[in-house]
C-alpha cells in the first residue's frame, strides 16, 4: 500500500516540476478550430484548408487583404475581357518569373491541366466541378506559352473573379506520365460520359484519388512561397518557407512569404484556445467571443504583448419571411413583424458592440453602394399594431384574426433557426417576447442545419434567421433575390421580388458597366427590399482578432481569414 | 477452462456479426448524407458560384463513383418499389414528389415515365408561357394528389390552346399521367414487396471487404478508415488505460482504508467528498482544472493543450515519456476524478458485504489483524464486482473522453467519433462502433473467465 | 414494509445527514410542485433587456428587482433556478421511473429464466415471431416512411389498422388451427436470459453520449425525444442489476422451496422475489436520479438535444459562454445542482445501509 502512495507522490512531483514549452520567435503559431480534412487544392472543403492551401498554391487572381481588392497573383495583370454574343473571353498572361518548386516556369499548359482535373469524370472534384462549369474551353496562345484565353458561356459580372479563383496545379508533378494530355477541355465541357472508359484517365484517377494528393508533402508543391513541412494528424501542421522563392524577386507588394515557419495548431475548444493565447502559446486567434474580447481589452498585461483588431466583416444576419404564406402576403404585415425584431438589443446581447446594424444587403462599410438615406426598422410595437390593422387583421379574443379565402386565420408564427447557434437563438427569443407584447404568439423552433435548408427550399417555414457571407467585389444578387429563383428548390427562399427589383437585378447581372450606375441600382434595390420587408438584413458582424505585437504588416481585414499570415514581419526591437 | 473460454469467444462471433450488420444498416438509414451536405448544400452569397443543375450532376456522379446508388441490402421491402438509394439520382427538388407518388400509387415505372414526360414538356416552354401557368406548373411538379394534378393539367391545356403553343408534349404528359392513375394501387404500401437485389449491394461489398480486413475509406479524408482509427487509438489508449489503472488503484486504496475501523474519520470525510465530486459535471471539472492549473493569472503548472510539439524529435525514451506525462497530467487527473466516486463506492460496498459475511467474522474471531482480514479474506471475495466494473469501463471511457479530448485538444477516438457523426462520415462511424462492440464483447467473455478464476464455485459449474 | 418505515424513522432521528438531506429534498419537491402558484416577480423566460448580466445583490440588482441577478439575456436568475429545478425533476422522475420499470421487468425475466429458459409451445413462438415482424413493418416502417415523405398520418392509420386485424387473424390461426397439429405443440425453449443480456450488452456498447449526439445531429431537439432516448439508454443498467439480484434470490432457500412446490410464476415473482428486489432497485433509482440531473445539465450546457427555450440549470450555466465574467451564472445553479445531487446520494447511502443491514 505504501508503495502505491509513494509512486503516486513521485508521479505528482514529476508532473508539477514541468513548465511551458519554449517558443521560437520567427515562427507564427495560428489556431485551427478543426483539422483540415484534406489539403488537396481540388477537393478541399473547409476554411482552414483554404487558408493553408493559399500559402502553398496560388490562383490567377486573389484578394489582397491589405487593400480588400482583387489583385493578380499568378497572372501578371487583370484579364482582358471580350464579350461575344453567347460567350465571353478572358485573356490572361502568367507572370514571367513564376516558377514551380523544381524551377520550371508556370505555363498555360498547367492551367489547362488544372481545368482538366477539375472537370474530368471519375476524379474527386465534386466541389470544384460545378464552380467551373461555365468555363467551356481554354485557348493557348501559340506564340506565348504563358498566354491563354478562357472561353466562357454567357456573361455575368462575377465571371472575371471566378475565372481566376482556383488553384493552379503543377502538371509536371501531378501527371508526370502525361495521362491527361490527349484529353481536350472542350470535350470535357460537352458530354464527359464517353471518357469514363478512357484507360489513361482511369489510371490517373486511381492515382489522383488517393489521399496522398491531399496530404503528401512531396506532392503538395505549388508556386506559393511555402511547402508543407510536417503534418501530425489531429494535432498540428507546419509550413516552411521556400529557400529562394520567385515571388521575392518579383517586386510585387502583395506577393509575400515572410515568416520562416507557420504552424497551425488544432484546438477545437475556444476556451482552451483563449487560455493558450493567455499563455503566449499562440500568436494569433480569431473568432474571439465578444465578451472575452472586451475583457482582453481591459487587461494591460495582455495588451503589452498582443494587439486587438475588430475589422468590419462581410457576414450579415438576416430574417426571412415566407411571402407565399397567406398570412404574410401583405407587405404591411411583414413590415409590422420587422418593427418587432429589435436589432439594437439583439446586437447588445449577442455581440456587445461588435456588429453594425444595416438597412440593406450591402455592408455599411462600403459607403459608395450603401443606401444611408433609409431608416432601419427599430422596435416599435405601436407601429406594428397599426400596420397590422391596416393590412386587415382585427384584434379580438386576445389575438389577431383575418379572413382569407373564406377561412378565419389567426396570426401565429413559427420562427426557425439552425440549432446550436446562440445568436440566432437570441434573435428568436427576443422576437418572441416582442411579438407577444404585440399580441402575436410565436413558437421558437431550433432545427438541424440540413433540415432547415431543406424546409426553406420546400417553402415550409414562416420566419427564419440565417446568415450570409459576402465580399466587397461582386454584387450580383440575382440568384438570391430574383423571382425566377423563387420556385421550390430555388435559392430565393422568401419569395421576395417585384417587377422593378427583377429588372434591376437583370440589369446588374448583364449590362451595367459604370460604378455610378451600379450604385444607383443597388441603392434602389435596398430601398425596395426595405419596403417589401421579406428579406430583412439585421446587422453586419465585426470580426475579433488578437495578434502578437512582435509582428507588423499583419494586413488585418474583414475578409476571411482576416489577416495575411504570409505578410507578417518581425518588428525590429 | 481454456476450452470454455474458446467456446465462449466462438459464440461471440455470430452475435457480433448480427450487431455489426444492424449498425451498418442503421447508419445508412439515417437521414442526410455526406455528399448531400458537401455537394448539394450551397447557399448563395453575393454572387452565384455554381448553379443547382451542375451541382446536382456532380452529386449524382459522386454517388455512382462511390457505389452509393447500389441497393442497400440483398433484399428490399420498400412498398414504393424502389430502393431508397436509387431515388437519390433524381434532382433534389423533384425527389420528394416522385417518392410520394410512388408510395401512394404503387408503380415506380409509371412515376418515372411521368417525370420524364414532365421534363420534356416543361423544358421547351418559353418564360412568358411559364409565367402564365406558373401556379399550375407548381402543382404538377410538386403535388402528390392525383385530383389536384388532373385539375392543373386541364387548366394548362386550356391556356396552352389559347396561347397557341405546341400540343404534342402536352399530350405525352397527359398520357403518362393517365397511365399512372389507371395503374394506381392506392393502398399498395400495405403489402410489402420483397425484392431480391442480388450480390451487387452495399452491404455485400462492405461485408466482404471487412472480412478481408478492409474497413473502407473515410468520406472526409479519403484515407483508409483503419489507419485513422489506429492513429486515434494510439493517441488515447495510454490516456484511457492510465486513467483506468490509476482510478482502480486509488479506488482500492481508498476503500481498503475506509473499511478499517480506525479510519472512521477518513470514511466520514471522503464519502461526502466523493459524492460532491460526483455531482460536478465533467465539463465543469475539466474547465475548472484548466483555469486553475494552466493559467498564468493563477497557477501555471501544466501546458494547456495538445500532446507535445514537434521540436523535440531526438529525445530519449524517458524524456519523451516525461514530456508526454506533462501534457497528459490534466486530462488523466480529470478522468480519474470523474470516475473515482463511482468506482470507490462500488468497491467499498463490495468490501463491506464481504466483511459482514461469515468467513470474515470467523477470521476476525481467530484473532487475525484487521488489515489481514481485509486483504486475505474480504478482498478476494470482492473481486467479482471489480471484474465487472473493469469490463464496464471501456465504453464509459469513450463516453467521457469525448469531452476531455475536445477540451484538451487530443485527437482521440472520442473526437473522431463526434467529427464523423457531424460530417456523416459513415465508414468511420460504423468502424468505431463495431470496434468498440468487438472489444466490449471480448471483455465480457474475458470477464466471465475472470469470474471463474476468482471464484472456484463458478469454475466448477463451467467445467 | 412497516419494519422498513420504522428503520427509516430510526435513522431520521439518529443521523443528522439523512435528516438534513431528506428535508431539503422534501422542501425542494414541495416548491417544485407549488411553483406555478408562487408569487414570483418575473417569469423564467421573461427577457429584461435593460438589465442584462446583473450581478446578484448589487445596486442594480436591488433597483431592478432581480435580487439574484440576471443572465446575459436579462432573464431573472431566481425564477430560472426554481423553474430549472422543476424541469430537472419533471424530466428526471418520469425518465428514471420508466427506465427502472422496464429494466427491472426484463432483468427479472432474464434472471428467472437463467437456467431453464422460457418455455413456449411452438405455435405460440410462431405467433410471436410473425406478430413481431408485422409490428416492425406496419407500426414502425410504414408510419415512419409516410411521415418522412410528408404524406401525413392517414397511411400510418391504415397501416396500424392492418396490423391489428393481422394480429387477430394470426392469433386465431395459431390458436385454433396450428394448435391442433402435434408438431406445433412441442415445446420450444427460448433462451430468454441470453437474448436479453446480449441486447443489454450491445446497447451499452454504444456510449449514451454518442447516441444522443447522433440523434441530435438529425432531428430537431425536443423534450419528449430526449426523454425517450434517455430511457432507451438507461434501462440496461437496471436490467443488469435486477438480473443479478434475481439470480441471488433464486438461490435463497425459501424461494427454492416455493419453486419446487410449483407456485405459479407470477405469484412467485410478486410474493417472493419482489420484496427482496425492491431495496437494491430503490437505491439504484435514487443514484440514477442524481446522475440524470447532472446529465441533463451537461446536455443543456453543450446545447445538444435540449431545446433552447426549455428553462434549465444547464441553460443558465451555459450562458457563461457569452459572458465569462458572470461567475454567478455558474456558481448559483451549479451549487444548487451539486447540493441536490449530494442530498439524493446521501439519502441513497443511508437507505442502502438500512436495507443491507436488513438482509
Amino acid at each position: 500500500m505504501r508503495k502505491i502512495s509513494l509512486a503516486l507522490i513521485c508521479f505528482l512531483l514529476l508532473v508539477t516540476c514541468c513548465s511551458q514549452p519554449e517558443r521560437a520567435p520567427e515562427e507564427v503559431r495560428v489556431r485551427l478550430a478543426s483539422e483540415p480534412e484534406t489539403l488537396s487544392p481540388i477537393g478541399y472543403s473547409d476554411a482552414g484548408a483554404l487558408q493553408i492551401i493559399n500559402l502553398i498554391f496560388q490562383s490567377l487572381l486573389s484578394a489582397d487583404l491589405g487593400t480588400n481588392e482583387i489583385k493578380p497573383f499568378l497572372a501578371s495583370e487583370m484579364p482582358t475581357v471580350t464579350r461575344e454574343d453567347s460567350a465571353t473571353l478572358f485573356t490572361y498572361t502568367i507572370r514571367e518569373e513564376a516558377r514551380w518548386s523544381n524551377g520550371t516556369p508556370v505555363t498555360a499548359m498547367d492551367v489547362a491541366f488544372t481545368l482538366k482535373v477539375a472537370k474530368a469524370p471519375l476524379l474527386n472534384n465534386e466541389s470544384l466541378k460545378p464552380q467551373l462549369e461555365f468555363i467551356r474551353d481554354i485557348k493557348i496562345d501559340s506564340e506565348n506559352p504563358k498566354r491563354f484565353t478562357f472561353v466562357c458561356a454567357g456573361y455575368a459580372p462575377e465571371m472575371e473573379l471566378l475565372t481566376g479563383d482556383f488553384f493552379i496545379l503543377p502538371a509536371y508533378l501531378f501527371d508526370p506520365e502525361n495521362l491527361l494530355q490527349h484529353i481536350r477541355v472542350a470535350a470535357l465541357s460537352r458530354d464527359p460520359s464517353e471518357l469514363e472508359n478512357d484507360k489513361k484517365l482511369k489510371a490517373f484517377a486511381a492515382k489522383f484519388n488517393t489521399p496522398a494528393y491531399g496530404r503528401d508533402s512531396n506532392l503538395l508543391q505549388g508556386s506559393g512561397g511555402y511547402t508543407l513541412e510536417h503534418w501530425e494528424n489531429g494535432r498540428y501542421l507546419t509550413l516552411k518557407r521556400k529557400k529562394d522563392w520567385w515571388g521575392k524577386t518579383s517586386n510585387t507588394q502583395h506577393l509575400t512569404a515572410n515568416p520562416q515557419r507557420i504552424s497551425f495548431q488544432v484546438i477545437p475548444d475556444i476556451t482552451t484556445a483563449l487560455l493558450a493565447l493567455n499563455n503566449r502559446q499562440l500568436d494569433l486567434l480569431e473568432n474571439i467571443p465578444a465578451a472575452e474580447f472586451e475583457q482582453l481589452k481591459q487587461s494591460k498585461q495582455f495588451l503589452k504583448d498582443y494587439s486587438l483588431h475588430a475589422p468590419d466583416a462581410f457576414e450579415f444576419v438576416y430574417a426571412g419571411i415566407n411571402t407565399r404564406s397567406s398570412r404574410f402576403l401583405d407587405k404591411r404585415t411583414r413590415q409590422a413583424l420587422a418593427y418587432l425584431l429589435d436589432t439594437r438589443n439583439l446586437i447588445k446581447v449577442s455581440h456587445q458592440s461588435y456588429a453594425t446594424p444595416t438597412v440593406g444587403v450591402i455592408p455599411p462599410s462600403i459607403r459608395k453602394f450603401y443606401n444611408d438615406s433609409l431608416q432601419s426598422y427599430s422596435y416599435h410595437p405601436d407601429k406594428a399594431k397599426k400596420l397590422l390593422s391596416e393590412s386587415g387583421w382585427t384584434w379580438e379574443n386576445n389575438g389577431w384574426y383575418k379572413i382569407t379565402n373564406g377561412r378565419k386565420e389567426r396570426l401565429a408564427i413559427v420562427v426557425s433557426y439552425r440549432a446550436g447557434n446562440t445568436n440566432f437563438e437570441n434573435a428568436a427569443v427576443i422576437f418572441q417576447q416582442n411579438a407577444a407584447k404585440a399580441g402575436i404568439p410565436v413558437q421558437v423552433q431550433a432545427m438541424e442545419g440540413s433540415l432547415l435548408s431543406q424546409q426553406s427550399k420546400e417553402h415550409q417555414f414562416d420566419v427564419f434567421f440565417r446568415s450570409l457571407s459576402g465580399n466587397p467585389f461582386a454584387f450580383n444578387f440575382k440568384p438570391l433575390l430574383h423571382t425566377s429563383y423563387a420556385e421550390k428548390g430555388g435559392l430565393n427562399y422568401t419569395g421576395f421580388g417585384t417587377p422593378e427589383s427583377d429588372s434591376i437585378l437583370d440589369r446588374i447581372s448583364t449590362t451595367v458597366t459604370s460604378e455610378a450606375e451600379l450604385a444607383t441600382l443597388l441603392k434602389r434595390l435596398q430601398a425596395i427590399m426595405h419596403d417589401e420587408a421579406a428579406f430583412i438584413p439585421l446587422y453586419y458582424v465585426k470580426e475579433r482578432v488578437a495578434i502578437h505585437r512582435r509582428f507588423t504588416n499583419t494586413k488585418v481585414s474583414g475578409l476571411k481569414p482576416n489577416y495575411d499570415v504570409s505578410a507578417f514581419t518581425l518588428t525590429a526591437e | 477452462m481454456l476450452l470454455y473460454l474458446f467456446r465462449r469467444i466462438l459464440l461471440v462471433i455470430p452475435a457480433f456479426w448480427a450487431l455489426a450488420t444492424l449498425v451498418f444498416l442503421l447508419s445508412r438509414l439515417l437521414p442526410g448524407s455526406f455528399a448531400e451536405e458537401r455537394v448539394l448544400q450551397s447557399d448563395a452569397g453575393f454572387y452565384n458560384k455554381s448553379d443547382a443543375a451542375s451541382r446536382e450532376a456532380a452529386y449524382t456522379a459522386y454517388l455512382k463513383k462511390s457505389g452509393q446508388t447500389l441497393p442497400l441490402f440483398y433484399i428490399s421491402i420498400s412498398p414504393d418499389n424502389i430502393p431508397d438509394t436509387l431515388s437519390q439520382i433524381f434532382p433534389e427538388a423533384r425527389r420528394q414528389q416522385l417518392q410520394q407518388l410512388a408510395f401512394k400509387h404503387g408503380s415506380w415505372e409509371d412515376v418515372a415515365a411521368y417525370d420524364e414526360a414532365l421534363e420534356r414538356f416543361i423544358n421547351p416552354l418559353t418564360p412568358s408561357i411559364k409565367s402564365k401557368v406558373s401556379s399550375q406548373l407548381q402543382v404538377i411538379r410538386f403535388s402528390h394528389e392525383k385530383t389536384e394534378i388532373a385539375g392543373a393539367l386541364t387548366t394548362i391545356q386550356k391556356k396552352i390552346a389559347e396561347l397557341g403553343a405546341p400540343q404534342n408534349y402536352y399530350n405525352e404528359l397527359t398520357l403518362a399521367f393517365n397511365t399512372l392513375s389507371k395503374n394506381s394501387e392506392p393502398y399498395s404500401f400495405l403489402l410489402p414487396e420483397l425484392r431480391w437485389n442480388g450480390l451487387e449491394n452495399q452491404y455485400h461489398q462492405w461485408l466482404s471487404a471487412i472480412i478481408k480486413g478492409d474497413a473502407g475509406s473515410s468520406y472526409r479524408t479519403s484515407r483508409p478508415v483503419s489507419e485513422m482509427l489506429w492513429e486515434a487509438i494510439a493517441n488515447t489508449f495510454w490516456l484511457l488505460f492510465g486513467s483506468m489503472l490509476l482510478t482502480m488503484a486509488l479506488g482500492l486504496l481508498l476503500s481498503i482504508q475506509m473499511s478499517r475501523g480506525k479510519m472512521a474519520w477518513l470514511r466520514r470525510l471522503s464519502l461526502p467528498a466523493l459524492f460532491v465530486l460526483d455531482s460536478i459535471p465533467m465539463f465543469v471539472l475539466a474547465l475548472l482544472l484548466l483555469v486553475l492549473l494552466a493559467n498564468p493569472n493563477f497557477l501555471q503548472l501544466f501546458p494547456v493543450y495538445g500532446m507535445g510539439y514537434y521540436q523535440a524529435p531526438d529525445l530519449s525514451y524517458l524524456q519523451r515519456t516525461a514530456q508526454w506525462l506533462q501534457f497528459m497530467a490534466l486530462p488523466i487527473t480529470c478522468l480519474v476524478l470523474v470516475n473515482l466516486p463511482y468506482i470507490t463506492n462500488q468497491i467499498y460496498s463490495a468490501l463491506q458485504a464481504a466483511l459482514h459475511a461469515n468467513y470474515a467474522q470467523t477470521a476476525r474471531a481467530k484473532g487475525l489483524k484487521e488489515v489481514a482480514v481485509i486483504r486475505r479474506h474480504a478482498l478476494p471475495n470482492a473481486l467479482l464486482p471489480i471484474i465487472t466494473l473493469t469490463s464496464d469501463f471501456l465504453p464509459a471511457l469513450v463516453d467521457g473522453s469525448i469531452i476531455i479530448e475536445t477540451v484538451f485538444a487530443i485527437p482521440g477516438t472520442g473526437r473522431l467519433l463526434v467529427e464523423s457523426v457531424l460530417a456523416r462520415d459513415y465508414p468511420v462511424l460504423v468502424a468505431i462502433v463495431v470496434l468498440v462492440l468487438a472489444v466490449r464483447m471480448l471483455a465480457y467473455a474475458l470477464a466471465e473467465g475472470g469470474y471463474a478464476w476468482a471464484d472456484p464455485r463458478i469454475k466448477q459449474e463451467l467445467s | 414494509m412497516s419494519l422498513l418505515w420504522q428503520k427509516i424513522s430510526g435513522v431520521w432521528q439518529s443521523k443528522l445527514g439523512f435528516k438534513v438531506s431528506a428535508s431539503y429534498l422534501l422542501l425542494l419537491l414541495a416548491i417544485v410542485l407549488l411553483l406555478p402558484w408562487l408569487p414570483l416577480p418575473f417569469a423564467p423566460n421573461h427577457l429584461d433587456l435593460d438589465y442584462t448580466s446583473v450581478k446578484p445583490f448589487s445596486e442594480r440588482a436591488w433597483a431592478s428587482g432581480h435580487i439574484l441577478g440576471t443572465d446575459t439575456l436579462g432573464r431573472d436568475l431566481a425564477s430560472n433556478l426554481l423553474y430549472g429545478a422543476r424541469t430537472a425533476f419533471f424530466i428526471a422522475f418520469p425518465v428514471i421511473s420508466l427506465a427502472t420499470l422496464l429494466g427491472t421487468a426484463l432483468g427479472v425475466v432474464a434472471g428467472f429464466y437463467h437456467h431453464q429458459g422460457a418455455k413456449l409451445l411452438r405455435y405460440q413462438a410462431l405467433f410471436y415471431l410473425l406478430a413481431g415482424i408485422a409490428f416492425l413493418y406496419y407500426s414502425v416502417y410504414v408510419p415512419a416512411k409516410s411521415i418522412k415523405l410528408g404524406l401525413g398520418t392517414s397511411p400510418a392509420g391504415y397501416a396500424l389498422l392492418t396490423f391489428f386485424s393481422l394480429v387477430i387473424v394470426l392469433w386465431i390461426v395459431c390458436r385454433f388451427l396450428l394448435a391442433k397439429v402435434t408438431c406445433f405443440r412441442r415445446v420450444w425453449v427460448l433462451p430468454a436470459d441470453a437474448v436479453i443480456m446480449r441486447f443489454v450488452e450491445s446497447l451499452s456498447t454504444v456510449p449514451r453520449f454518442v447516441l444522443i449526439l447522433v440523434l441530435a445531429a438529425f432531428l430537431p431537439p425536443s423534450v419528449p425525444l430526449l426523454s425517450l432516448l434517455l430511457i432507451f439508454t438507461m434501462w440496461p443498467a437496471s436490467a443488469r442489476l435486477a438480473r443479478a439480484e434475481m439470480l441471488r434470490i433464486k438461490q435463497l432457500s425459501y424461494f427454492e422451496a416455493a419453486l419446487s412446490i410449483g407456485s405459479p410464476t407470477i405469484r412467485l415473482l410478486w410474493h417472493h422475489a419482489f420484496p427482496n428486489l425492491i431495496g437494491p432497485v430503490l437505491i439504484a433509482y435514487i443514484f440514477g436520479l442524481g446522475g440524470l440531473l447532472t446529465l441533463e445539465s451537461t446536455l443543456s450546457f453543450l446545447n445538444i438535444g435540449v431545446p433552447g427555450t426549455l428553462v434549465s440549470w444547464g441553460r443558465t450555466i451555459s450562458s457563461i459562454r457569452t459572458n465569462t465574467a458572470a461567475w454567478w451564472l455558474v456558481v448559483l445553479p451549479g451549487s444548487l445542482l451539486s447540493i441536490t445531487v449530494l442530498a439524493l446520494y446521501t439519502c441513497g447511502h443511508y437507505l442502502s445501509k438500512i436495507l443491507t443491514a436488513k438482509a
